[in-house]
């Protein structure tokens, strides 16, 4: 069975997250204590799924409402571009994305959240990445809301992403972030990563107004997943 | 230009339930024995996890990965107790590997992404002989006839073993 990519390399820990954080307490009782055991890469970790749409359908692709019956609050389009750590295109990489509503709600059960539903909103869009890589979701922009018994921590506005590339080890689940917003600089999730550009890179750029559509705002959003096709020259 | 991968972050408490439903039974159609895979996900003080999602890639009967005929990545979210339910078939072994499950788990409070690889016995196999010796059984299921049993501890006692890579 031939591997899918040529090459895998290993993370750089300042780039990714700690495994426990300060200030989210779940992370301290859920993250493992013991060290995590480095393995040699088979065939099992170098493959992974490939039409992974007979297995899951695509889910709408706007989660901004129908016609007139528009949902709450500022209209988006983000635009995602899906690449390799080549920085080449992955075409036919499936993305989920789900976010929460302009006051704040989710649309799930477990959010206790006073907030407001929208009847017009729908949480949830999963679709699949054109030959350039890109995926592009209407929306309306998410609002902050106040995570329970934290003694104040507040999400920042954010969206997040689940993302298959060409392997198994190239899944990425991740959450997208908007420019400007002083709740970002306090957040534990985002704050997470050590690295600032690392960091920086989790938040999306606002596209120039004067090209877009005239009702939406537009933002790029760039996501890397692990993999390259190309052994690198020495 | 080498691009430097995404930062992997939580995927907190409100993952969609309509995207962890009807993608645990990679079963239907497939050639080979049919098993259960399940299991109970717990956290430090051994309290059992509603809405852990579980992803599973495997191979065929035959030990073959992305076989037209098997499609071998699956995904369930543990229910109310913290269980989680799996119908597959039971894969086979290629080149140096005993057949096993590759598991991968996602949840609020896990700030990146667990890999786990579920056994079947304990034998020799590249990826099991990496794991302290002590700590090898805790990858390997428990039958109870054609369904096989796989907790799985994210910290504390009886802590499974977790991969990097």
């Amino acid at each position: 069975m031939k591997p899918r990519i040529a090459h895998l390399e290993r993370r750089d820990p300042a780039t990714q997250s700690e495994g426990v954080v300060a200030g989210y307490v779940q992370t301290s009782q859920r993250w493992p204590s013991q060290p995590l055991v480095r393995r040699p890469l088979t065939s099992s970790e170098l493959t992974g799924p490939r039409e992974l749409m007979r297995r899951l359908a695509p889910v709408r692709g706007d989660l901004a409402g129908h016609g007139a019956k528009r949902a709450l609050g500022q209209l988006i389009h983000i635009r995602t571009r899906v690449v390799d750590e080549d920085g080449g295109p992955v075409p036919g990489a499936v993305v989920e994305v789900w976010h929460c509503n302009a006051a704040g709600k989710y649309i799930h059960p477990n959010d206790s959240n006073d907030a407001p539903a929208d009847p017009n909103f729908y949480g949830a869009a999963r679709m699949v990445a054109g030959d350039s890589g890109l995926v592009e979701l209407r929306t309306i922009k998410p609002g902050a809301y106040p995570v329970p018994d934290t003694g104040g921590w507040w999400r920042p506005p954010h969206v997040h992403f689940s993302v298959w590339g060409r392997i198994w080890l190239s899944r990425l689940v991740t959450q997208m972030f908007f420019p400007g917003d002083p709740l970002n600089e306090s957040d534990p999730i985002l704050q997470a990563i050590r690295d600032a550009d690392a960091r920086n890179r989790c938040v999306a750029q606002l596209a120039p107004t004067a090209k877009g559509p005239q009702n939406a705002l537009v933002y790029d959003y760039q996501i890397v997943v692990r993999g390259r096709r190309a052994t690198p020259a020495l | 230009m080498k691009l430097i991968p995404t930062g992997e972050m939580t995927l907190g408490p409100f993952f969609p339930r309509e995207f962890a439903q009807d993608a645990s039974d990679l079963s239907v159609g497939a050639k080979g024995e049919v098993i259960e895979i399940t299991g109970r996900v717990m956290q430090v003080d051994g309290r059992a996890l509603d809405n852990v999602v579980l992803e599973l890639w495997q191979a065929d009967s035959r030990g073959r990965f992305d076989n037209p005929d098997f499609f071998g990545w699956g995904r369930a979210a543990t229910d109310a107790n913290g269980v989680y339910r799996f119908r597959t078939i039971k894969p086979g072994a290629y080149e140096s590997r005993v057949p096993h499950i590759n598991l991968l788990i996602l949840y609020s409070g896990l700030m990146r992404q667990l890999q786990t690889t579920m056994f079947f016995e304990l034998a020799k196999d590249p990826v099991l002989d990496a794991v302290p010796a002590h700590r090898r059984q805790l990858l390997v299921a428990q039958r109870e006839g054609t369904v096989y049993r796989f907790d799985v501890r994210l910290r504390g006692k009886g802590e499974t073993p977790f991969f990097d890579d």
